[in-house]
């Protein structure tokens, strides 16, 4: 079966626009607009990557990464912040949070995905294989 | 010791005279070369003695006169009697008054004819002796004149008469008289004449012992070498034979004078004191009066210049007593004197502001200042302790009025003596009411500003978020269609997503410029420290801006040594500066081109962008740097921007520890120049202030 990319997202078009380019280059994608849900689902699921928003209703995202990071079975997970830089030091906290990446709203639609993908293990598609 | 011619008694004036007409035939030729007669002098009162500084006796009085006469000048050489008659024999001297005749002596000395006076000695003992006869002289110690004719004559006598009796030779009269007086002998041989004029004057009187009946002459020097005897001799005979002659005179002056009744010594002592008393009380009296009245005088006067002085001196006071009662009384703060903590005296306005009557204040203790009398004795040891330091005690507190209400009021409190700060002491009480009202209004007034300003915080936050959320999606969906991942387009679509495209780019800048310039005037922007390679990053920042230089066909010069060096800064706010400059050098420059250069120094590095655009007048460049500006010409309208790149440039690079200048010419173009240092530091409390 072939491993979903879990998207933590509130905002319906950042996370449609998200779903639509990552479907396009052939990603199969699980999403949830709850930061607590979106734990929980990932444990579920284990999912190749996990996208998510900083700001989030029931656990921010701050939250969602220090969650994520204390599951041992999500250690091999790349966790990337997709956030506006509303703050110096954003990047940094959230990277301290245990994110592995982080990428900057808005969103340019040409480098999305390139961009996610620099964070997957040398060599992996967009199938999580090698 | 020498005598020139000495003067006579007054009393003898007359007859002196009539004595000169008398004589004058003999004497006219002697005065023209006076006759320089030399006369020993020694003591033997009344006949020759020395008597205040001058020669004086009954011999010196007959000289006198006759040398007066005769035109001699008298020189009187004192000596003791033996030295004279030493003198006399070696011709020292012409002559020696009162000599006694003898044998021996004639041979010696020459005698005149006519003797001068006829003496004879006598015994002389204190006053109640027992010495009635010679022989009563025995076993007695007898004092005598050392070489005279009475000695010889009285031991002559004593050999006659086979006495045992001690001689003691003396000098002179007056030491022999002071001896027997003292006890040191028990009689005293004399002559008549010493004895009668100065016996009872050491408490001497005669005994009947008299003997050696004598002549006395003037003897002069062997044979008379000056011829002064026979002149003596003719004078003498002339006084003698006249009854009221100088001679008897004299002798009844010199020998009558000094025996006259005396009055008792304490009588003498006691009327001499008791008139000293008398005379000195009544001159005393007199002085003193007059000193009274000088005294008088000058107290008066200095009374009369003391009361002027009073005078104006309490004019003076007066005056000042009134000013000082002008000032405490019109002061605009109560003014309150106060003696071991209770109000003495007290100024209008305090009474305004308490709302007491003078009368109720005088007398009131200061524990009104207190709320407690704990309060108020706790008080006494800090506040007077500060007192007698010299300090003013100052506070502010409540004070309570006469109604009950209520005031702020500052107390300042100061002794006038240090020492007795108890004894006296000024205190100064201002209604300090509205400038508490106001330092709370302000304080109010700073707490809303500082709730506006988290207000202000929390909204930029949120519509930095708020504002770019939609615009994400604007900017994404409108790419996902213009690359076509959405399905074909054709070129109308293609073209209008474009400029959907643009504009919502330009909208993000201008949302990101908005919120960049309230962080920094907020002071809340933060800057990261990181250490980069200077040339790739100028290369990433031109290759941003290359499309658009290419757009409007200028030349994008790249004038960068290879080897520039690392900075270490905040590289995103770096890019942004550069990107900016160049983005506005791009904007304002229609033709020619825009020049990246840059120098690198061993502690900063200078960024210069230089166009050919429009550039700016003088005053323009001194605003260009504020937020909001824009050129104002009508060129530049044309050009969109919210006027804030510059501003935010500006203050990213100062608090980056560096600066950004400006050069320009209008019409030819202008320089843009950022200097950084390497090693920036950052000063995050650093407040750029439009």
């Amino acid at each position: 079966m072939k491993k979903p990319l879990l998207i933590i997202e509130d905002n319906a078009q950042n996370l449609y626009m998200m779903q639509f380019l990552l479907e396009k280059s052939g990603f199969t994608i699980l999403s949830t607009m709850d930061g607590t849900k979106g734990v929980e689902t990932a444990l579920s699921c284990i999912p190749l990557a996990i996208l998510f928003d900083i700001q989030l209703p029931g656990m921010d995202g701050y939250a969602v990464a220090a969650a994520l990071k204390r599951h041992h079975e999500l250690a091999e997970v790349p966790i990337i912040a997709v956030t506006s830089y509303a703050m110096v030091g954003d990047r940094e906290r959230i990277l301290a949070a245990g994110a592995t990446g982080y990428i900057e709203k808005p969103i340019n639609p040409e480098t999305f995905v390139s961009e996610i993908c620099k964070y997957f293990p040398p060599g992996w598609d967009a199938e999580g294989k090698l | 010791m020498h005598f020139s011619v000495l003067h006579l008694p007054f009393k003898h004036f007359f007859l002196n005279t009539f004595l000169c007409l008398f004589f004058c035939t003999g004497t006219a030729s002697a005065i023209a070369q006076p006759l320089i007669v030399r006369v020993g002098l020694y003591e033997n009162p009344p006949k020759i003695f020395t008597e205040d500084g001058q020669p004086a006796g009954i011999f010196v009085d007959l000289l006198n006169d006759i040398s007066r006469r005769e035109g001699w000048k008298l020189q009187y050489i004192s000596g003791s009697w033996a030295q004279n008659l030493d003198r006399l024999e070696r011709g020292e001297i012409d002559l020696i008054p009162d000599m006694a005749y003898s044998a021996k002596r004639a041979q010696i000395y020459t005698f005149p004819k006519v003797p001068a006076l006829s003496s004879w000695f006598q015994v002389y003992a204190p006053r109640g002796h027992h010495i009635h006869s010679i022989l009563d002289l025995n076993h007695k110690r007898i004092m005598v004149l050392e070489r005279s004719i009475q000695d010889t004559a009285f031991e002559r006598l004593r050999k006659g008469f086979e006495l045992q009796c001690e001689l003691v030779r003396v000098d002179d009269y007056k030491s022999m008289f002071s001896r027997v007086q003292r006890g040191e002998a028990d009689v005293a041989v004399t002559n008549r004449f010493y004895g009668m004029m100065n016996g009872r004057k050491y408490g001497l009187e005669d005994t009947a012992v008299v003997f050696e009946p004598s002549d006395l002459y003037y003897a002069a020097a062997k044979n008379d070498p000056k011829h002064l005897l026979p002149t003596i001799d003719r004078y003498l005979s002339e006084m003698k034979a006249e009854p009221n002659s100088l001679y008897y005179q004299s002798v009844l002056h010199w020998t009558s004078q000094k025996v006259a009744f005396r009055w008792p010594l304490w009588l003498k002592i006691g009327g001499g004191v008791g008139a000293g008393i008398l005379l000195f009380s009544l001159l005393g009296g007199a002085i003193l009066k007059y000193q009274v009245n000088l005294r008088t005088r000058e107290l008066r006067q200095i009374n009369q210049e003391m009361e002027e002085r009073i005078r104006e001196r309490t004019a003076e006071l007066a005056t000042i007593t009134r000013e000082q009662v002008s000032i405490f009384e019109s002061a605009g703060v109560g003014i309150i004197m106060l003696r071991d903590r209770v109000i003495v005296r007290c100024n209008q306005k305090t009474m305004e502001m308490t709302g007491y009557k003078y009368d109720e204040l005088i007398g009131m203790s200061t524990r009104m200042w207190y709320g407690s009398q704990k309060a108020y004795e706790k008080a006494c040891d800090q506040v007077y302790g500060q007192l007698a330091r010299g300090e003013t005690h100052r506070r502010s507190q409540q004070v309570t009025r006469k109604d009950g209400t209520v005031f702020w009021a500052r107390l300042s409190l100061r002794a006038f003596d240090e020492n007795k700060p108890k004894d006296g002491a000024v205190a100064i009480l201002e209604d300090i009411s509205e400038e508490r009202r106001a330092a709370e209004t302000l304080r109010r007034a700073m707490e809303k500003a500082q709730e506006a300003d988290r207000t202000k915080s929390s909204f930029l936050a949120t519509m930095s978020h708020e504002l770019r959320t939609p615009l994400n999606s604007i900017i994404g969906f409108t790419g996902i269609l213009v690359q076509g991942l959405a399905g074909p387009l054709n070129e109308e679509q293609s073209k209008q997503l474009q400029m959907v495209q643009k504009s919502s780019r330009h909208l993000l800048s201008l949302i990101n410029d908005v919120l960049d310039i309230s962080k920094i005037e907020a002071g809340q922007l933060e800057l990261s420290h990181e250490s980069f390679d200077l040339n790739p990053t100028l290369t990433h920042v031109l290759s941003l801006v290359t499309p658009l230089a290419e757009e409007k066909g200028l030349t994008l010069e790249f004038q960068v040594k290879p080897q520039l060096g690392s900075i270490c800064a905040d590289k995103r706010r770096f890019e942004q500066i550069l990107i900016n400059l160049l983005n506005n050098a791009i904007k304002f420059t229609e033709q020619g081109s825009v020049i990246l250069a840059c120098q690198a120094k061993e502690n900063e590095i200078c960024l210069s962008i230089r166009d050919t655009g429009i550039g700016m007048e003088k005053k323009e460049l001194k605003e260009v740097f504020q937020p909001f500006h824009q050129v104002e010409s009508g060129l530049a309208r044309k050009h969109e921007g919210s006027g804030l790149g510059l501003a935010i440039c500006q203050r990213l690079a100062a608090q980056m520890g560096g600066v950004i200048t400006v050069a320009s010419t209008l019409g030819q173009g202008s320089t843009f120049t950022l200097t950084l240092p390497r090693e920036t530091t950052i000063d995050q409390s650093q407040e750029v202030h439009a």
